[in-house]
């Protein structure tokens, strides 16, 4: 029997492990990107470097440029750091302090980070700064409702809309996994992560591409530490919302039923496997599909709501 | 922990389940349709949806014990995934629709709505099927009731897909998946029902195909589209 961890060093955990491992799945992701096209791609821990280099780098804010500019990159890791406290990244058991906040409110925390960053890229006054800013808005409204009805499925299939409750109900019996309004909803999610993270049917991830650009143009006018900030938190972001299609929705094993040491460990573990696994997907679809024009952007929003709506219907109907 | 675990609807079994993401499927494949711009797409979109329904036929067949369902099952994949898709496929190389001739373009630009919109619109009247039905309260007692409400769905979106596309091909599809949606009805309600009549009601939809092609051809002989824009005059 390993030791217990005090409560507390599990809750901080499941912080540090989302901080520490968020740049490796985006070296997974663009490593596996590139072997799929026949490059030799990037070392997996490359994001590392490229953070710490720009950590040693010099600050420059664009002139007439006001304190919400040095300001946002610091509130957005802050709530990227908030985020891991609500949602199961380790136990199967609630922390004391997941429950501070339900899906919605992790939903919340994680706009108000993006907020801030469009925000203070409006500040600088660069055209594509603020094109990149203004159109992930846009489209953040479009996609806002398929993450409520999401919400509505799970709120619906558990009655509550806690993350604890949503995968113990998953992990209950087979027959809550072939339901079909489960499987609608965790499509529907998948849909909007890979807008969120700026994947390919929305957004090509790598590269300075110019008018396509929607969530990269944003820290155009970055620097040094703060760039390198804005860089951490956007891989964090992407695997906090890994962790919450992987842990909530499509695969809730291999988590800690109790705080001893050992299961502890082999969560984290366990999470860091889930998540390349999900990102090998994610470069696989990168590579599948081509990217789709700015305004046919709306149909794949329209496809995830439809997605999301039916799993509503069916969980009406009685037979989801 | 277990307090918040209370399901407030509680999961169907994995059989009713299973077959409700099925018929899912099936409607799916019907919005699928909204955003298919090429001709190839939509047939082979039309093949996979009746794919579905011969499956979830072989499902009802092996759990309800119903022997003549793997006939019908067989007998509808043979036609609607096979030889309906080959036809439609002959058919529309005969007069040059597949093969690159940039004047079938206007398929993909026959959208009365943008796609989003349609889908929209498809949505909401789909919600008008499943409601309507569900408030019948009709139960079978081979499938779940939510699957016949999702038949009723695939019928109504087929009449949204027929409206909102201007060219006689996706119209075709349309009907063609409308007949799909009727098939699916027919598997929820009235699994029992003889051979004969099934089988019937599938050569039917034969005939619906070589009247479509007819139409086709002839439209296509007089106006050198396919746009249904073109009908606008009346002849004696």
């Amino acid at each position: 029997m390993s030791p217990a961890l005090p409560i507390p060093v599990v809750q901080l955990l499941q912080v540090v492990t989302i901080a520490a491992a968020a740049p490796g799945v985006s070296g997974v992701i663009s490593r596996v990107e590139a072997r799929l096209q026949g490059r030799r791609g990037p070392r997996v821990l490359q994001p590392y470097y490229d953070i710490a280099k720009l950590f040693c780098k010099e600050a420059l804010a664009p002139i007439g440029s006001s304190w919400v500019f040095l300001a946002a990159p610091l509130a957005a890791m802050t709530c990227y750091l908030t985020v891991p406290l609500l949602i199961p990244v380790l136990t199967t058991f609630g922390l004391p302090l997941g429950y501070m906040g339900d899906i919605l409110g992790g939903g919340f925390i994680l706009s108000l980070a993006s907020f801030v960053v469009a925000v203070a890229a409006l500040d600088t006054g660069s055209p594509y700064a603020q094109l990149g800013a203004s159109r992930a808005k846009t489209f953040g409204a479009i996609t806002e409702p398929v993450v409520l009805f999401v919400v509505f499925t799970v709120a619906l299939v558990t009655g509550t809309d806690l993350p604890y409750a949503l995968a113990a109900t998953v992990r209950s019996s087979a027959g809550q996994i072939v339901r079909p309004a489960h499987l609608l909803a965790a499509a529907a999610l998948f849909m909007v992560i890979l807008y969120e993270t700026g994947r390919i049917p929305v957004e090509t991830h790598t590269g300075t591409n110019e008018f396509g650009m929607i969530e990269e143009a944003r820290p155009f006018e970055h620097s040094g530490p703060y760039f390198a900030l804005l860089k951490w938190g956007s891989a964090m972001k992407q695997l906090i919302l890994y962790t919450i299609l992987l842990n909530v929705f499509v695969a809730p094993w291999g988590l800690a039923a109790t705080p001893s040491l050992v299961s502890v460990l082999l969560a984290i573990v366990a999470l860091i496997g889930k998540a390349a696994v999900l990102g090998v997907v994610v470069a696989v679809i990168d590579n599948s599909f081509a990217k789709l024009r700015l305004f046919k952007i709306t149909e794949f929003a329209a496809g995830a709501f439809l997605l999301a709506v039916l799993g509503v219907f069916t969980l009406y109907l009685g037979g989801g | 922990m277990s307090g918040i675990v209370a399901a407030t609807v509680a999961a169907p079994s994995a059989l009713a389940g299973g077959a409700n993401v099925i018929a899912v499927g099936v409607l799916l494949a019907e919005f699928g349709m909204f955003r298919q711009a090429l001709l190839r797409d939509q047939v082979r979109l039309y093949a996979a949806q009746s794919a579905l329904i011969s499956v979830l036929a072989v499902v009802v067949a092996a759990t309800r014990h119903l022997p003549d369902l793997y006939a019908l099952a067989a007998l509808s994949f043979g036609l609607k995934t096979v030889i309906v898709p080959i036809v439609l496929r002959r058919m529309l190389r005969g007069i040059g629709a597949i093969g690159g001739d940039p004047r079938w373009n206007d398929i993909a630009g026959s959208h009365a709505l943008s796609v989003a919109s349609a889908v929209l619109i498809a949505i909401a009247v789909a919600a008008f099927g499943f409601f309507t039905v569900a408030a019948l309260g009709l139960r079978s007692p081979v499938l779940p009731a939510t699957a016949l409400s999702i038949s009723v769905a695939v019928v109504l979106v087929a009449f949204v897909l027929m409206i909102v596309r201007r060219d006689v091909i996706s119209q075709a599809i349309g009907f063609l998946s409308l007949e799909n949606g009727v098939s699916l009805t027919a598997l929820v309600v009235a699994a029992g029902l003889p051979l004969i009549l099934e089988i019937a009601f599938l050569f039917d939809l034969l005939v619906a195909v070589v009247v479509f092609g007819l139409l086709i051809r002839v439209h296509h002989g007089r106006a050198e589209s396919m746009s249904t824009a073109e009908l606008t005059s009346l002849q004696g």
